[in-house]
């Protein structure tokens, strides 16, 4: 008989010759009444519904990590009052500071606010808000692009250099480059100031405001905004902004030579594939890039 | 209260997608609530593995990749009460039975309720790891090569647990 046979042959894997030696031993019998019987054997139940409930409510408390004391008993009340002093001063510092999130080049990130709104923040952007005083106050200050869903609630701010955008409750996407500021509304109603002007934006509209010039209301036939599903999309954009939207989802140093960066541009690129979107951006404007390694050039081929 | 997860552009099928790290509790959670309660016999402590597994996993969602997710949560169960907590008696519920038990004679139906209780008791007396191999295979279906990533250790190694735990369960059985 080869080595542990006797897992060989619960995994079916004994030869014809020594199942058939196997099964006129006389221990056989009891071996078989075993695998039987343990085969109705059943383990503990299980909850999963009440562990997956656990466990997202650990990870909602979760904030710091846990580090074991060190065995010297005897200081630890002296170290127990430090860290009192200290953390509760660190509290109570934290607390009454605004918290700021920001991505960088190539990054976006899941933020879930106090009240359970969301906001998804595009590459190379900041929002700050503070966390106190979010119950009764929604204030949120933005740099770069983000989409907000909004809980239901109080009145919903978002500040940016280019204009404030207030609602109630709904889905919106805010988009404030340098010189270049948008809108979109997906759900409910939302509310633009910009300069002196102030507009209210139902579901399915946009408007844009570029170096100042109000631009263009146009109907929104998509249900979120395309960089959530990994496209940047543009209509009659002028290009400088097609371009610097490329360099921060992709991280890749753009450059440019005899082109004319206010050209208007219209279509989307991928943010997953590079060499795509370099092909979406170049082919449709007609000019030629070189990519070489973190940089790109873009330029026009001489008539 | 507030979540902040930095997520990489271009990387859909993350551990820190909602999704997918739903799919992998979804997955896993069972297979290492038992494994745990084979070894210690304890539910209370088998919940907890499954907790800290997977908010060890969260909070390490960005280095873990999702074909890594699963040894990453079954390396960290093993580590976490390894040597802590004592082991209590394991105690296994009876499948209802398919067969019609009013077609067997009562004296079968006695015999095989002795030969359970029997083999539970041996169950009982097995070391810790062989009998936590033994009904990882035979209650969860897992074969061999998955029990040795549970415990890691080789495919060899859990043969040989399997081995000696049969032989084991055989001789106090037929009380040798």
């Amino acid at each position: 008989m080869q080595e542990n046979y006797l897992a060989k042959w619960l995994n079916n894997e004994l030869t014809e010759d020594e199942l058939a030696i196997f099964k006129k031993s006389k221990e056989y019998e009891t071996y078989r009444k075993i695998v039987e019987a343990s085969d109705s054997l059943a383990g503990p139940d299980f909850d999963m519904a009440n562990a997956q409930k656990r466990l997202d409510n650990k990870r909602q408390q979760k904030k710091g990590k846990v580090i074991a004391l060190n065995p010297l008993k005897r200081y630890l009340r002296i170290a127990a009052a430090i860290a009192l002093i200290f953390g509760a001063s660190f509290f109570y510092y934290t607390n009454t500071l605004d918290e700021t999130v920001t991505t960088q080049f190539a990054e976006r990130a899941n933020i879930i606010l106090p009240d359970a709104s969301k906001v998804l923040l595009n590459a190379d952007s900041q929002v700050t808000y503070s966390e106190k005083s979010w119950n009764h106050k929604r204030n949120i200050t933005l740099k770069g692009e983000a989409f907000f869903k909004v809980s239901k609630g109080e009145r919903f701010t978002v500040t940016t250099d280019g204009g404030t955008v207030t609602v109630l409750g709904t889905q919106f996407n805010v988009e404030n480059r340098k010189g270049f500021f948008e809108v979109s509304c997906y759900e409910g109603l939302v509310s633009v100031q910009f300069g002196q002007n102030e507009k209210k934006l139902p579901a399915g509209q946009a408007l844009m405001v570029v170096d100042g010039q109000l631009r263009t209301f146009e109907t929104i036939r998509r249900n979120k905004p395309s960089w959530l599903t990994g496209e940047s999309n543009f209509k009659s954009i002028p290009l400088k902004f097609v371009l610097d939207e490329f360099q921060r989802i992709f991280n890749i140093e753009v450059s440019t030579k005899n082109l004319d960066l206010s050209q208007l541009f219209t279509g989307s690129f991928s943010n997953t594939d590079k060499e795509l979107a370099l092909q979406s951006i170049s082919v449709p404007t007609g000019m030629k890039f070189k990519l070489k390694g973190n940089k790109v050039l873009f330029y026009a081929e001489e008539p | 209260m507030v979540k902040i997860q930095a997520l990489k552009i271009g990387d859909k099928n993350h551990v820190c997608e909602e999704e997918v790290y739903a799919a992998l509790f979804d997955t896993h959670s069972k297979t290492i609530f038992n494994y745990i309660y084979y070894k210690f016999g304890n539910e209370e402590k088998a919940y907890d593995v499954v907790q800290e597994a997977f908010i060890k996993l969260w909070e390490n969602c960005s280095k873990v990749s999702p074909d890594k997710a699963k040894s990453y949560v079954y390396t960290v169960s093993n580590n976490l009460y390894l040597n802590v907590i004592k082991a209590e008696k394991v105690r296994l519920k009876h499948r209802q039975e398919a067969l019609n038990l009013e077609y067997e004679t009562p004296e079968f139906v006695m015999e095989q309720r002795e030969f359970k209780d029997k083999l539970e008791k041996a169950l009982q007396n097995l070391p810790e790891n062989q009998r936590t191999t033994f009904l990882l295979n035979r209650i969860d279906g897992k074969k061999y090569v998955e029990i040795a990533e549970l415990e890691g250790v080789s495919v060899k190694a859990i043969e040989k647990r399997i081995h000696l735990a049969l032989k084991s369960l055989r001789e106090q059985i037929d009380g040798i």
